[in-house]
């Protein structure tokens, strides 16, 4: 004889938004804890194949009181429906109060009387259906297939099918998410910064040697380190794009224990990935050549252990009339479309070398000019110059600031930017 | 020091010479642009940037000096979203090891280390080695590599090099100025590779407008 399919749903009665994400865990426990075959169905919803369980748990109407008692433990008002289908099992368990069941093959007759609203129609499908005159999934079932298409094409068959209580697709079966997660206990204390970057990196190995393996790659690395004084000392950090190249990780890796290094001996360290699946994309044809996202990241790893993270990125000019108002963004993504330049014709512009930071000038003044700069870059005659011009901003906030700009040609031609505050000359930039 | 009588500065377009200029930077091969303070370099490496970063390439510029300013280099006409500034804070050999890095990272439209501050010079020799890691890296990529300095560094690993020197500086007003207008610089090829009687040409003059 032909296994029957049975499937129960398990349906949280009342959610509230904050408690979602702990309802899906809290279900899956009670699920699981019954059936090796869930699926995981949206919030406060889960499917379990129930098919073979009576030599465990008894009954149907046991199983479904276990469950609606497993999940009221975990604190979830939940009802159970049990029949031949998903559409069914979840339609008895929104009708239905505490556990219903639908005897195998009554599923048709069970689904005729329900109202059309349990089957989560759209706005527009629900007016629609009820301009027809249809209340029930019944009425819905009844209608001729080959008409129901004309009207409402390939959507309106699957409506008429789950009304029918057709529904063969087989469950989803939910997986517990894969963990990539290495640990290392040398026996001895490591004591210097180099020593424990080297034992990471061996986990750092492993762990992108598993993730390659499975077709993973992972966009958050969290390290931890057990203390010889039993603490633990933990620290994350984030690649640029989610990868699974060992050498960039370890790169990273470095830049992240360098900012936060470890106040004591460390006795043991673990290493977490958190996976993440990426999609291959297709570069167009018609695009310019550009670093594909992980040799790039790889790239900006290296220089962020070289250089420190915040060293490099992309300008962003603020909108302020600050000097050198600029910040650096540390992602570069840039935009997938080229913009149309026009090649041939280039602006002649006349560049600025900043002081970073500008350099204290003594500057001699004559009927209120600049007329000799003295300062530990330049020290020269002033043969020109040109100014003030005042410039100030930001006297709404904490940060007032205002100053004198001028324009100097020194005695060998050197063309410079001077700043005067007030109290002290600058040496603000050089123009080349 | 020349005084304009134009009473606003002219559009900032730059002479076709400038293009002919910028299109002798060969891909795959280490350039070098020299010249002090106020010749005109930087502007040149600027344009360079713009040239790269305008039709849509991404370009790098490692600033040896942080000497880099983002607002002159959108004047010159570079996007910004498509440049990645890398500050090395005087470090000179994490500048030729960023670069290193860099270019050798395909992708890369331009590739520009910026070493133009004198006193960084005076503080660090630089090794002829560096410079042929750089010749070596540059033949693997087919990006512009380009090192900005106020002299000769790489010597025969440059396949271009290019030299500035300032002639004139430019202002605007009358009777007295009263605004600086721009530099004119003459630009002379000192070493080219793709064209060696290029050497021997006359100077390109530009006129660098604010």
């Amino acid at each position: 004889m032909a296994d029957v399919r049975r499937i129960a749903c398990l349906l949280v009665r009342e959610q509230t938004p904050e408690r979602e994400s702990g309802i899906a865990r809290k279900l899956l426990e009670v699920a699981l804890a019954h059936s090796p075959r869930v699926e995981e169905a949206g919030a406060g919803l889960v499917y379990l194949d129930v098919a073979g369980l009576r030599g465990l748990f008894g009954d149907e109407g046991q199983i479904g009181r276990r469950l609606v008692r497993g999940a009221a433990d975990r604190g979830l008002p939940a009802q159970v429906g049990v029949a031949g289908s998903r559409i069914s099992a979840r339609v008895a368990a929104r009708r239905g109060s505490g556990v219903t069941i639908v005897a195998p093959g009554d599923d048709v007759a069970y689904l005729a009387s329900a109202p059309l609203a349990l089957l989560d129609l759209s706005a527009e499908m629900v007016e629609r259906l009820r301009r027809w005159g249809l209340r029930t999934l019944g009425e819905l079932a009844a209608l001729p297939a080959a008409a129901l298409c004309e009207r409402l094409g390939s959507e309106g068959l699957r409506l008429q099918r789950l009304a029918r209580g057709e529904d063969p697709r087989p469950l989803r079966l939910w997986a517990p998410p894969p963990v990539f997660e290495e640990s290392i206990e040398p026996g001895w204390a490591t004591e210097t910064l180099d020593a424990l970057v080297d034992l990471l990196a061996r986990l750092v190995e492993r762990v992108c040697q598993q993730l390659e393996r499975r077709g993973f790659s992972a966009d958050r690395f969290q390290w931890a380190c057990r203390l010889a004084d039993h603490t633990v000392h933990e620290g994350s950090f984030s690649p640029a794009v989610p990868m699974h190249e060992a050498a960039a990780i370890t790169a990273l890796l470095r830049a992240s224990l360098d900012s936060r290094p470890p106040r004591g001996a460390v006795e043991a360290v673990t290493l977490r990935a958190h996976p993440v699946r990426v999609a291959a994309a297709q570069d167009s044809l018609t695009e310019r050549s550009r670093p594909s996202p992980r040799t790039l990241a790889a790239a900006l790893a290296r220089l962020a252990a070289l250089l420190g993270a915040r060293q490099l990125g992309v300008p962003v000019l603020l909108d302020s009339y600050r000097p050198d108002a600029v910040i650096i963004d540390p992602s570069l993504h840039p935009p997938r479309s080229p913009e149309t330049g026009v090649r041939g014709v280039t602006r002649a512009a006349l560049a600025l070398r900043r002081l970073r930071p500008p350099v204290a000038a003594g500057v001699t003044l004559t009927a209120g000019r600049p007329v000799h700069l003295r300062s530990d870059r330049l020290t020269a005659r002033i043969v020109a110059s040109v100014g003030p011009w005042r410039a100030s901003g930001e006297w709404w906030t904490e940060r007032p600031w205002i100053h004198d700009e001028w324009d100097v040609e020194l005695g060998d031609g050197t063309l410079c930017r001077l700043a005067h505050d007030g109290s002290t000359w600058w040496l603000e930039a050089i123009y080349d | 020091m020349a005084i304009s009588n134009e009473s606003l500065p002219p559009p900032g377009w730059g002479p076709r010479g400038l293009d002919l200029l910028l299109d002798a930077f060969p891909t795959g091969q280490l350039s070098e642009i020299v010249g002090p303070w106020s010749s005109g370099a930087s502007s040149l490496l600027l344009a360079l940037v713009a040239r790269a970063t305008a039709p849509g390439g991404l370009a790098a510029f490692v600033d040896g000096g942080d000497a880099f300013d983002p607002a002159s280099a959108v004047a010159a006409g570079a996007d910004l979203s498509r440049l990645l500034w890398v500050k090395c804070g005087g470090r000179l050999r994490a500048a030729f090891s960023a670069t290193d890095l860099l270019a050798r990272c395909p992708g890369f439209a331009l590739v520009a280390l910026d070493l133009g501050e004198p006193w960084l010079m005076r503080r660090e020799p630089i090794a002829p080695a560096l410079c042929l890691r750089l010749k070596i890296a540059a033949e693997q990529s087919t990006a512009i590599l380009v090192l900005r300095a106020p002299h000769r560094l790489a010597g025969s690993a440059a396949a271009l090099a290019v030299s500035l020197r300032r002639l004139e500086s430019r202002w605007i007003g009358l009777p007295h100025p009263t605004r600086l207008a721009g530099l004119s610089s003459e630009t002379r090829i000192l070493r080219s590779r793709a064209h060696p009687a290029a050497p021997t040409s006359g100077g390109l003059v530009i006129e660098w407008r604010m």
